[in-house]
């Protein structure tokens, strides 16, 4: 609390000499804007969340508030870094990036820092999901893209200070956060300085069944960063970002060890250019740099006296993006290339304590290994008549190496022994929409996308990175994995009746990077608590189909409403399931449609809120319901997950021009329930429950 | 350009793009082979007799009076012998099996292997684990892990723990660990002194059962009886004495020596069915 009293005191002495003034007269260069502008029939899905949106929310941390969004889930495995799962689609089989083109790959092999952990929902501009393989400018996207974009800086006529300040307090994890940013400049050079705080305990489940249970999830992040602005002429600007963000004792009772350190920095440095002519419409590049220094460790566990565990990790992305937008009368181009290089070296150190004496052992995770991603892309679009036609294509050139040392044959068998391979990927998106009349539009999409194995299906010696309790081993042959889909979507919109869309869509997924037990005589676990060993491989072809719903009431009304629903379905043609007996493995027996595990289930959401005093007060209430998720993979032994409902309450009151405050009561009947994708609790077969009944309060200065 | 044109390039170019999902057709499946399945059970008995823990009932052949608290093994690389010479080693799936008189689970093994039809002479197998297979921390799991041998004794893991208590000369119980794993040869008297270890004795050995011949028929399961004669380990060819040796024999390669040579009859087989 004396921290963010200190920093509400600095925030007022900077406003005395700041000159007050509210955004909306000042000059905005953001690429985004000006290709959204263009792009405003898209043949597929996409959301777009302004910062608007998520100030006032309670959110810790953006994988669980992306939750929020249709058709995306997200993977629980403690208190922060909930991993996004679109339709099914998860990890790597989703592009996410920071600021339309800004990689990081994550240090923890069990995904304890994903991308969207790498940045504070307080610095974030907007956030962009496009569902499906349509959507190539940003690098390989089998499933989707998440494009988390941070807040820059921005010239102004002439030159002025600003500073925002947040301070939000959470019950249940008695958790605070804090974040501030200064921003300023003139017409030629501008300025962000941006830091943030927070510290949560561990949270309670809901006590609806009678005992509420507290896990061992409490977390300490700290980030900064500036950003430095340069207009050398209008229309031209050039940026330079720098940010770090740190986690310290972040606890993951789903996994078998916690976050000790995690470091990230990462540096950008972007020029953008509009209107260089009259066919060159935009010009924008990138280059960056980020790196992330993991470290974990089970010292916060009973079994650290007698088994220690530490992995340390090292990952590094440096890359870049060049794209050119281009517009013919009323054919619209952008062609560009990118290049990612990423490197990763890590290794566990297992020290055991046994009949007084100590063993220990150091494994490489990976071994200095390495992705280098080449790709050219072009994106068309033109609209003929009341057709409005998208097109999209990508080639990817794909280079994997490794120094490991590890071979793993048996019976002529390679388990893991030629770690080099080269791909060459090709994607491509096509989309028509089609206006039937004033206000309704079809839309069809088509996509193959192609992405190439990521550091961990490749490379990973032995860690339980999985939903389930075995210890995973990296496949350095894996082939590249393609998702050919078709989505199908209806959109009406009325000025008095609102926005309803109706997507579905099939995706048929080859070479589906999966994973299969093997057998102890090849390799065994190296993780306290794990079952067995499953290596990465390609299943020849997976399924996915579904359906989405969505409808927001007109803005004119002071009542309103929204509506969203989403389900998806996922099964496997053939997979083999083995037989567990008292003695292990007994037997395997092939199974015909079985469900694809770590699939939610149809959900929907209502809300309904009311605009008191031309908008300063808006209440909201909003249900979540959920259904059982019965369809379960048997291949995987698979639990089922009992449905629930959740009822919440939250209000935002803009006080003054320059204050606003919100808050809410999450969960209001204390229920207690668990998402499908939520991990178990390591060394049992018990699902992390989601957080019971919270109480928050924001309070937002502006000036 | 025409409307038209505009839809023909559209349906063409998605075509194209479908074509891509084309893909070989499967390899020829080989032939299978006719194979049924084989089940191990573990019976413990001394002088013909379900083993009774905790008691102290039996008398071993240096007069020793002693009872049994806890039983736990390796046996590893199990393989099945034709007559015309061929084998089938048993290790698709596992390779070393855990038994654990307390754990009633390890004291059946379903087998993985699909076994070939046919009629098999005997079944062999290592007791204990193979030196390159006896790596220290490849098991990281209860019970197994349990079984760790330390590393400056040699590492990897104890192929057996015999535990229990005998009475010693002045008839008080005293305990003995009668274990067996990879001995150690000393240049000093002292086993205190693990720096003067100069090398390491692997200890595990071949077990053949005799009378273990048997047939396997296509889709079926054979379910065959090990026995392990607890006596034994205590006679033929050495009489083991307790009061001699100390309850104690990590350190004791000579200890380890005897125990190792009287294990050639421990096994017996039982019913087979």
């Amino acid at each position: 609390m004396k921290r963010s009293a200190l920093l509400l005191i600095g925030l007022i002495i900077l406003s005395a000499s700041a000159h007050a003034q509210i955004t909306k007269d000042t000059i905005k260069l953001s690429s985004v804007e000006v290709r959204d502008s263009i792009l405003k029939k898209i043949p597929y899905i996409r959301t777009r969340i302004q910062k608007e949106q998520i100030d006032g929310e309670a959110i810790r941390d953006v994988g669980n508030y992306l939750r929020s969004i249709p058709g995306v889930s997200g993977v629980r495995k403690g208190g922060m870094a909930v991993d996004p799962v679109i339709r099914g689609f998860k990890f790597s089989q989703l592009n996410v990036i920071l600021d339309n083109g800004v990689k990081v790959e994550n240090g923890c092999p069990n995904r304890m820092d994903p991308v969207s952990s790498h940045i504070e929902a307080e610095d974030i501009e907007n956030i962009e999901v496009i569902k499906g393989p349509f959507m190539l400018r940003y690098g390989p996207a089998l499933g989707g893209v998440i494009n988390l974009v941070s807040e820059k800086p921005h010239p102004y006529e002439k030159f002025e200070i600003h500073a925002d300040a947040l301070y939000g307090f959470e019950t249940n994890w008695n958790g605070q956060k804090e974040h501030v940013s200064v921003y300023g400049g003139n017409k030629k050079i501008y300025f962000l300085l941006t830091g943030g705080y927070r510290d949560y305990g561990n949270y309670q489940s809901g006590n609806s069944d009678g005992h509420d249970t507290t896990f061992n999830s409490s977390f300490r992040k700290y980030n900064y960063g500036a950003k430095l602005g340069y207009s050398p002429k209008k229309n031209h600007s050039i940026l330079l970002s720098y940010n770090e963000i740190h986690g310290r004792n972040v606890l993951y009772p789903a996994l078998p060890m916690d976050e000790k350190s995690d470091d990230t920095r990462m540096i950008s440095l972007d020029y953008n250019a509009v209107n260089l002519s009259g066919i060159i419409k935009s010009l924008d590049a990138k280059i960056y740099y980020s790196d992330v220094d993991h470290e974990m460790d089970n010292s916060h566990r009973s079994n650290w006296t007698s088994r220690q565990m530490v992995s340390v990790v090292d990952a590094l992305n440096i890359g870049g993006r060049a794209e050119l937008g281009m517009q013919v009368k009323k054919h619209k181009i952008f062609v560009g290339l990118d290049y990612e290089n990423i490197y990763k070296d890590g290794a566990r150190t297992m020290t055991m304590l046994m009949m007084g004496t100590t063993t220990t052992k150091i494994t490489n995770l990976w071994k200095d290994a390495r992705i280098q991603n080449i790709g050219l892309f072009a994106e068309y679009k033109t609209l003929f008549s009341s057709f409005e036609f998208d097109a999209a294509l990508r080639l990817d050139y794909n280079n994997a190496n490794s120094e490991d040392t590890l071979k793993l044959v048996k019976n002529d068998v390679e388990y893991f022994n030629e770690v080099s391979t080269q791909f060459l990927n090709f994607s491509i998106s096509l989309g028509v929409t089609k206006q039937i009349t004033d206000g309704f539009y079809i839309s069809l999409a088509l996509g193959r996308a192609t992405r190439s194995p990521n550091m961990l299906e490749r490379f990973i010696k032995l860690m339980p990175v999985g939903y389930d309790n075995f210890d995973y081993l990296g496949d350095p042959q894996l082939k590249p994995e393609k998702n050919n889909e078709v989505d199908l979507t209806f959109k009406y919109s009325h000025e008095k009746i609102g926005n309803f869309y109706l997507n579905g869509f099939y995706s048929y997924v080859q070479d589906f990077i999966s994973a299969v037990m093997l057998p102890s005589s090849v390799v065994m676990p190296q993780t306290s608590g794990s079952l067995g060993v499953k290596q990465f491989v390609n299943v020849k072809s997976v399924g996915f189909t579904g359906m989405e719903f969505g409808y927001t009431s007109p803005e004119q009304y002071n009542l309103g409403a929204s509506v969203v629903a989403a389900y998806t379905f996922g099964y496997t043609p053939t997979v083999t399931k083995y037989i567990i007996g008292g003695s292990g493995v007994t037997g395997d027996t092939v199974l015909k449609n079985d469900a694809l595990s770590e699939i939610p289930p149809f959900e929907t959401t209502v809300s309904i809120f009311y605009k008191f005093f031309k908008g300063k007060l808006v209440p909201k209430i909003s249900t979540r319901i959920v259904a059982d998720q019965r369809h379960t993979s048997e291949a995987f032994y698979e639990p089922y997950t009992p449905g629930f409902a959740l009822l919440n309450f939250s209000v935002k009151y803009n006080i003054i021009k320059y204050v606003s405050v919100s808050g809410g009561i999450n969960n209001i009947f204390d229920r207690s329930y668990y998402e499908h994708l939520n991990r178990k609790i390591i060394g049992t077969t018990d699902k992390l429950y989601e957080p019971g009944r919270v109480f928050y309060v924001t309070l937002n200065v502006k000036i | 350009m025409s409307r038209q044109y505009f839809i023909r390039i559209f349906f063409f170019v998605m075509l194209c793009f479908f074509f891509f999902s084309c893909h070989k057709d499967d390899p020829i499946p080989e032939p299978e082979t006719e194979t049924g399945k084989i089940k191990f059970t573990f019976t413990h008995l001394v002088d013909g007799l379900p083993l009774e823990k905790d008691t102290m009932k039996y008398t071993n052949a240096a007069g020793n009076n002693y009872c049994v608290n806890q039983l736990m093994y390796f046996i590893s690389d199990v393989t099945l012998h034709k007559s015309d010479g061929t084998i089938k080693l048993i290790d698709d799936w596992k390779d070393i099996d855990y038994v654990d008189i307390d754990i009633p689970a390890t004291l059946t093994w379903d087998v993985y292997d699909p076994i070939p039809v046919g009629n098999y002479d005997s079944i062999s197998f290592t007791f204990g684990i193979c030196e390159a297979k006896n790596i220290s921390m490849m098991f990281v799991n209860p019970p197994e892990v349990n079984m760790m041998w330390p590393g400056v004794l040699g590492g990897g893991y104890h192929y057996m723990m015999l535990n229990g208590r005998w009475k010693n000369l002045s008839n008080v119980d005293e305990i003995f660990n009668f274990h067996l794993g990879i001995g150690q040869l000393y240049k000093s008297d002292s086993i205190n002194n693990t720096d003067s270890i100069y090398a390491f004795v692997q200890n595990y050995f071949n077990v053949k059962l005799p009378n273990s011949s048997f047939s396997i028929e296509k889709d079926k399961t054979r379910q065959i009886e090990i026995i392990m004669n607890i006596e034994s380990w205590f006679v033929t060819p050495h009489i083991y004495d307790h009061n001699y040796w100390g309850g104690a024999i990590m350190q004791n390669q000579a200890a380890m020596q005897m125990e190792k040579e009287n294990g050639f009859d421990v096994f017996t087989t039982g019913a087979i069915q």
